[in-house]
């Protein structure tokens, strides 16, 4: 019994990164209507802001997580204004080519930068482990996990109570009418897109301490996160912390009865089970 | 007017000077070098690049190819990130390079995938690599310098085995975690066969996918079985992961590493304070190889030659020897001197059991694995006794 509790406990701090990583990928989509393949590079990004803070500023990636995110926001609100603008009204294949090439690009310029070494943070929580009732808590598991929480807490009361917020989810809901309250949508559009990816970027910083980053260190959560935002429900952001959590409790409970290495295989099972009676995910359009 | 026949005529004089040059000098004889360099294995691969460049340097310093009038080597890099590249790869070194040999892969999948080109195309292949199938298969191009990965994993096992056994506490229950490609997989085999031949309880035995994020799933099950030594065959990612996440939940059981992520300097970096006195299997280390390679190796990188950079040096060794004896840049002649290698000095002599000698099929057969054990920001030999050049601190 113990060890189920330890499993789910341990898939639940799993989930809430998988959620926060996912809530970006969900918030583009809702918003802009693009999928955007490029989200997990934007986690890689997040990675490597996080640890250049460390390296040069000696900040721990979980405190530094208001400038990884400011660093990314402007960056993912630049290749908005700059790319994604001109592609919005396009064919959807105009769209796909247009992420998956800057998928490509990012993850080459980071290899030019900063080289194709993996980097890893040093911290003083890093090895360490709480026992609560027979239970452990891995430190940096839990740390990640309520700084993700936080960042869900922030990103509901951006949405709901702030003006800007409300822009965006009735840009989201109808364009025109938005137009016509006089909501300016491109920026609407662009500021959903620098926080969405921010969003994911700071999912990468905090899971730092006990994750190493390379350039390619997007490619092992992409297909994750898509998981996630599909089992939630495509463009809902609520969704996608349920699909989140979702994944990472049936990763770690069927890693206790099965080999590790069909863990995945159990998700995916899942996953088509989910699709195939409730095609439009775990939550309705919120 | 006058100007331009001037231009001409220093045209045709550097022209002449450029074709006199190159017949003077003996033409570069070409070796490829397949590593991952970039992508999860890069790591590994930058380390690999290093040690066999300097062996390239070392060998042309003093006086290249003499049997082709001091001709010098020149590496050919190719970059292969993952196996399905590694074919492509090598057929393009080839046939557009002409490459006379090839060095590498240090990831078994990706040499398996580069070894059917070279067979096929006949240019020798000296490779690091562990899995067995490089070497079971009778093929003619393919040469090992390191030991083969079921006696990796057989050895990481029995060393310890018999360390502790004469401290009076042989291991009773011992825990296996190995990455599902070939050379985990490979080297598994070896740890279970030699563990379950000592009858040695074998309570967690799991492979894992070598992408993985989350450790947490294989620390439970180390947790709920409390073995007496874990074993581990991991790439670099996967190695942190699992030591961090067992030091996180205060499980202090000794972990035994099957070389790749254990023995690199990322590894201690990554761990700090705790990597001392992790103890892992390995092809080389640094106390046995020869000193002015080692030294010069720390003075250009400014890091200590790991195995993988120390026994690529010596995979570069070999061919240039057997490059050497053919006197030619054919590689089917340098795979007939490569068959017939029998050396034990230069930078070859580094590999454990100082010397090369293949058999018919390309196994190296002077070699062993060692025993090397982190102490501060250095690897020491501590097994088997003969070679060791420290005591074993054994786990408590």
């Amino acid at each position: 019994m113990l060890a189920f509790i330890q499993s789910l406990l341990d898939g639940i701090l799993l989930g809430g990164i998988y959620g926060v990583i996912s809530i970006g990928l969900s918030l583009v989509f809702g918003v802009l209507g693009i999928v955007n393949f490029a989200q997990a590079q934007f986690m890689m990004l997040g990675m490597y802001a996080a640890w250049f803070a460390w390296d040069s500023l000696g900040l721990d990636p979980i405190l530094g997580v208001p400038l990884t995110g400011a660093v990314i926001f402007i960056i993912g609100y630049a290749i908005e204004k700059l790319l994604l603008q001109p592609v919005l009204k396009a064919p959807p294949v105009a769209q796909i080519f247009l992420t998956v090439g800057l998928m490509i690009l990012l993850e080459n310029a980071v290899l030019l930068i900063f080289g194709s070494s993996f980097k890893s943070v040093v911290v003083s929580y890093q090895q360490s482990g709480l026992k609560i009732f027979g239970l452990f808590i891995s430190v940096p598991y839990l740390f990640a996990f309520s700084a993700a929480v936080i960042v869900c807490i922030a990103l509901w009361l951006f949405l709901s109570k702030t003006w800007f917020g409300r822009a965006i989810r009735a840009t989201a809901q109808d364009e025109n009418a938005a137009v016509l309250c006089g909501v300016n949508v491109k920026q609407v559009y662009a500021l959903t897109f620098a926080v969405g990816v921010a969003l994911t970027a700071i999912g990468g910083a905090v899971i730092l301490p006990y994750m190493t980053v390379s350039p390619t260190v997007g490619g092992q959560f992409a297909i994750l996160m898509f998981t996630v935002v599909v089992l939630g429900g495509l463009g809902n952001v609520a969704g996608a912390l349920v699909g989140g959590l979702v994944v990472g409790v049936i990763q770690s409970l069927s890693a206790m009865v099965l080999p590790v290495q069909l863990q995945n295989l159990i998700l995916f099972m899942v996953f088509i089970g989910i699709l195939a009676f409730k095609p439009e995910g775990l939550l309705k359009e919120a | 007017m006058k100007a331009r026949i001037f231009a001409k005529a220093a045209l045709c004089v550097s022209l002449l000077a450029v074709s006199v040059g190159s017949a003077l000098a003996a033409d570069n004889v070409k070796i490829g070098m397949i590593q991952p360099l970039s992508g999860p294995n890069s790591v590994f691969g930058v380390n690999c690049q290093r040690g066999m460049q300097l062996a390239v340097d070392m060998i042309n310093e003093a006086g290249g190819i003499k049997s082709l009038g001091g001709a010098k080597l020149e590496l050919v890099p190719a970059d292969i990130p993952t196996p399905n590249t590694a074919a492509q790869a090598t057929q393009r070194l080839i046939s557009r390079e002409k490459v006379s040999g090839i060095v590498g892969h240090f990831v078994s999948s990706s040499t398996l995938a580069a070894s059917e080109v070279t067979e096929r195309m006949k240019v020798p292949l000296v490779t690091f690599a562990f899995a067995d199938q490089i070497t079971e298969r009778g093929y003619k191009y393919s040469f090992q310098v390191t030991p083969k990965g079921t006696v990796f994993g057989a050895d990481q096992f029995n060393y310890i085995y018999d360390m502790m056994k004469d401290h009076g506490k042989a291991p009773k229950k011992i825990a296996i975690l190995y990455e599902d490609t070939a050379y985990g997989t490979t080297q598994a085999k070896g740890l279970r066969a030699a563990a379950q031949a000592k009858g040695v309880e074998i309570v967690v035995d799991e492979a894992y996918p070598l992408g993985i994020t989350d450790a947490n799933p294989l620390i439970n099950k180390i947790r709920a079985t409390s073995p007496d030594i874990v074993f581990p065959v991991s790439y670099f990612n996967d190695a942190l992961l699992l030591i961090r996440g067992m030091r996180q939940q205060g499980i202090n059981i000794p972990a035994v590493g099957g070389a790749a992520g254990y023995v690199i300097n990322d590894f201690r970096k990554g761990l700090g304070e705790y990597c001392e006195g992790i103890l892992s299997v390995a092809s080389s280390n640094q106390d046995l190889a020869p000193k002015d390679f080692v030294d010069r190796f720390e003075k250009q990188y400014g890091v200590m030659p790991t195995h993988d950079a120390i026994s690529h040096a010596v995979a570069v060794d070999v061919m240039a020897k057997a490059i050497e004896k053919a006197g030619s840049a054919d590689p089917k002649k340098i795979r007939d001197a490569l068959a017939e290698t029998n050396t034990c000095d230069g930078i070859a002599s580094a590999i454990p059991g100082k010397c090369v000698v293949f058999d018919k099929n390309g196994l190296n057969t002077k070699t062993f694995p060692i025993l090397v054990q982190w102490r501060g920001e250095r690897l020491v030999t501590v097994y088997p006794k003969d070679v060791a050049t420290s005591e074993p601190v054994l786990p408590q």
